[in-house]
């Protein structure tokens, strides 16, 4: 008897979730685009409703096309199961509601994604979520930040916008001592270069709008669930250890075991909140995961040659990318992320707002704009764009600074963005002067 | 008593009436069998998912043998007073429900045995992984407790990864469970004995694409039952409730 093991990432990229439509024969995914399903008798219709039989009823809950993205991205990641959403602050509002309530508390990184601080700083607090931001680097920090009400622990695998690297390990270890689980965006470095719940993390979200769809197409987002913590033992977590009225008093860890934290999300998030996934995002993500492996690599060691090639320019003042032996977290890095960083960055100009002004307007290839994770390369000025809301020691914090531009290094031939980003050098050398 | 789990929904076991009592698989616990047992609560039957001792939510000492465990468990139905019952089993749990109907043979009314075999031993192999707790045991026990197609996926259970939640709940297992549940398994000599003793109505579900408990090999566990009726399902492996969960719950409706 030959060990069968787990299918290969790349063998899981093109088939997780779906099999040949029986029906039609298809081999693609078709794209489901109903709003509702036909039941075959009342009785049936019943048993769906009450988790008795298996089966759709309402695309904002479930959906065909998309439990093929929820299993593949399942499967990609290592977990049990997800639930895809309308975008990846969709994703990460649905991890927080799920497990908390007003009157809980976050520890999180100081280094997010604009968006992400925005819900936490600002937003949250208006439903009774606060939220203390740290340095994830300073552990003894992490762990005093712990209080008698935190549920939740939250980073990027790598930070926004300097790319720091999240030690997972450390982290959720300190975490699951005080009772508490890991959520982690992953959204820069997809399962191709990274899978958090090898590592400890417990649950995970994307912006399936970046690599993962990876062609600037579609907003959308995934929250996937590990299996792995245990909600029981830590007793902090009354949503799916306690009996829950809006859906006959169920308990979902009784109920559904290591399943408990995605079937709550699903049957009262999905449900109530409604911030579901588009089958036709669904579709067109799955497209892009089917080349997740082939893109990553090349986005990757495209962007490797652009970080040496900037590193080495005299109108730079700094590149910030963890395989630079200057960045702080480099050893990590090379023990996280064998394959690579990803291929977003930024890096600092020399000559302030103005220097920066003139490159980005000056450049063809790279399209200026408010995403990452496109097959075409972006540029864009987060102290004026992504950050604008955060205040200078926010920023500085952030590792922003004026002259700071970031680029998201796309599929593009390696010479024409390279000399690309020589028409914008040629520009501030002429306000320079 | 007390530290054995037992689901019999939100509101407790409301009445020993006829219970049905299902039994889940080696490494496994209660969760397997949520959905039938969510129909049957639904339709104000008495049910009864059983956490084998040291599984799942219930504490106790591991049991050696399948005639142990089914001691075990007509002992436990004796304390909640149930006169009459019927028991679903799965895989490991189909030989605990075989030999429950055997040794309390008029209070057994329906006998399930889902993704069942006799003998149903394991290799040597695959025991020894289990002994030293390697994940290979988990891993063969995952991924061949699946047909090759679910392998791929496409849950009729939405956004859940089958081999995922399997392999999970089986991690989730103690040390030593997994190795203690084969060895029972391998160890029970005595199926078509106590098949030819089962007075109670007798249902047999199986999978065609089962690789651990192939249709082939219950054959002649089939042939010791007097007349019972068997459900082969084609596109199904092993772990046929996480599979065919619909199709399961048609044959139990059926005979329950």
């Amino acid at each position: 008897m030959k060990d069968p093991k787990e299918l290969k990432p790349d063998t899981l990229s093109l088939h997780a979730g779906q099999r040949p439509d029986p029906t039609t024969g298809a081999r693609a995914t078709p794209i489901y685009q109903t709003s509702s399903f036909v039941f075959d008798n009342s009785e049936i219709a019943a048993g769906i409703f009450n988790v008795e039989r298996t089966g759709h009823v309402y695309s904002r809950i479930t959906n065909p096309t998309n439990s093929v993205l929820e299993e593949r991205i399942s499967a990609l990641e290592g977990g049990i199961g997800a639930i895809a959403t309308s975008s990846g602050q969709a994703a990460m509002h649905l991890a927080i509601s799920t497990i908390m309530d007003s009157g809980s508390h976050i520890i999180a990184s100081n280094c997010l994604y604009g968006g992400s601080h925005n819900l936490l700083e600002y937003t949250f607090p208006r439903f009774g979520i606060d939220t203390t931001f740290i340095d994830f680097r300073d552990i003894d920090l992490v762990k005093k930040s712990f209080k008698e009400n935190t549920r939740l622990v939250f980073g990027e695998t790598l930070g926004n916008p300097g790319l720091d690297v999240m030690d997972i390990e450390t982290i959720s270890s300190i975490s699951h001592d005080n009772g508490i689980p890991l959520l982690v965006d992953s959204t820069f470095t997809t399962p191709h270069l990274i899978r958090p719940f090898d590592l400890g993390a417990d649950l995970i979200f994307h912006s399936a709008t970046k690599f993962l769809s990876g062609h600037g197409v579609v907003i959308g987002g995934l929250l996937v669930d590990s299996g792995n913590f245990d909600w029981d033992k830590s007793g902090k977590y009354p949503q799916l250890t306690e009996p829950y009225e809006g859906f006959h008093n169920m308990i979902f860890t009784q109920e559904f075991g290591p399943a408990a934290f995605i079937s709550r999300a699903r049957k009262e998030g999905a449900r109530d909140f409604g911030a579901c996934m588009s089958p036709h995002t669904a579709f067109l993500v799955l497209q892009g995961i089917e080349t997740l492996g082939l893109r990553m690599d090349r986005h990757v060691e495209t962007t490797v040659k652009i970080v040496d090639y900037l590193n080495n320019h005299d109108l730079v003042e700094k590149v910030i990318y963890p395989t630079l032996p200057s960045h702080p977290d480099h050893n990590l890095a090379s023990k996280l992320l064998g394959k690579g960083c990803g291929a977003v960055f930024t890096f600092e100009l020399k000559g302030g707002r103005e220097a920066g002004k003139a490159f980005i307007e000056n450049l063809s290839i790279f399209s200026h704009l408010a995403n990452v994770g496109d097959a075409k390369s972006l540029v864009i000025h987060p102290a004026s764009t992504t950050h604008h809301r955060m205040d200078e020691d926010s920023l500085k914090k952030a590792g922003i600074s004026e002259g700071t531009l970031r680029l998201s290094i796309g599929l593009e031939d390696r010479e024409d963005l390279i000399n690309d980003l020589e028409l914008g050098f040629g520009a501030v050398k002429k306000i320079s002067k | 008593m007390s530290s054995t789990f037992c689901f019999s929904g939100p509101e407790g076991l409301k009445s020993t009436e006829h219970p049905i009592v299902f039994i889940h698989g080696t490494g496994m616990d209660h969760t397997v069998w949520t959905l039938p047992i969510r129909y049957f609560l639904r339709k104000k039957r008495n049910v009864l998912g059983i956490d084998l001792p040291g599984h799942g939510r219930s504490k106790g000492k591991l049991l050696r043998t399948i005639p142990a465990m089914a001691e075990w468990l007509i002992n436990y139905l004796d304390k909640l007073n149930v006169k009459e019952f019927s028991v679903v089993g799965h895989s490991m749990g189909s030989l605990i429900a075989l030999e429950t109907a055997a040794l309390a043979q008029k209070r057994t009314k329906n006998l399930v045995l889902v993704g069942t075999a006799f003998p149903m031993a394991v290799s040597e192999a695959l025991l020894n992984y289990a002994k030293d707790n390697k994940s290979e045991a988990i891993d063969i026990l995952t991924f061949m407790g699946y047909s090759n197609p679910a392998r791929l996926g496409r849950n009729t259970n939405p956004g859940i990864w089958m081999t995922g939640s399997t392999k999970k709940l089986l991690e989730k297992s103690g040390k030593g469970v997994i190795y203690q549940d084969l060895r029972a398994c391998t160890e029970y000599g005595s199926g078509f004995e106590s098949a030819k003793k089962v007075s109670a109505n007798t249902l047999l579900i199986l999978g065609k694409k089962d690789f651990l408990t192939p249709p082939l090999k219950a054959n002649d566990l089939i042939k010791s039952f007097n007349n019972p009726e068997v459900k082969v399902i084609a596109d199904s492996g092993h772990t046929l409730m996480i599979e065919s969960p619909n199709t399961v719950l048609d044959y139990l409706i059926e005979v329950l």
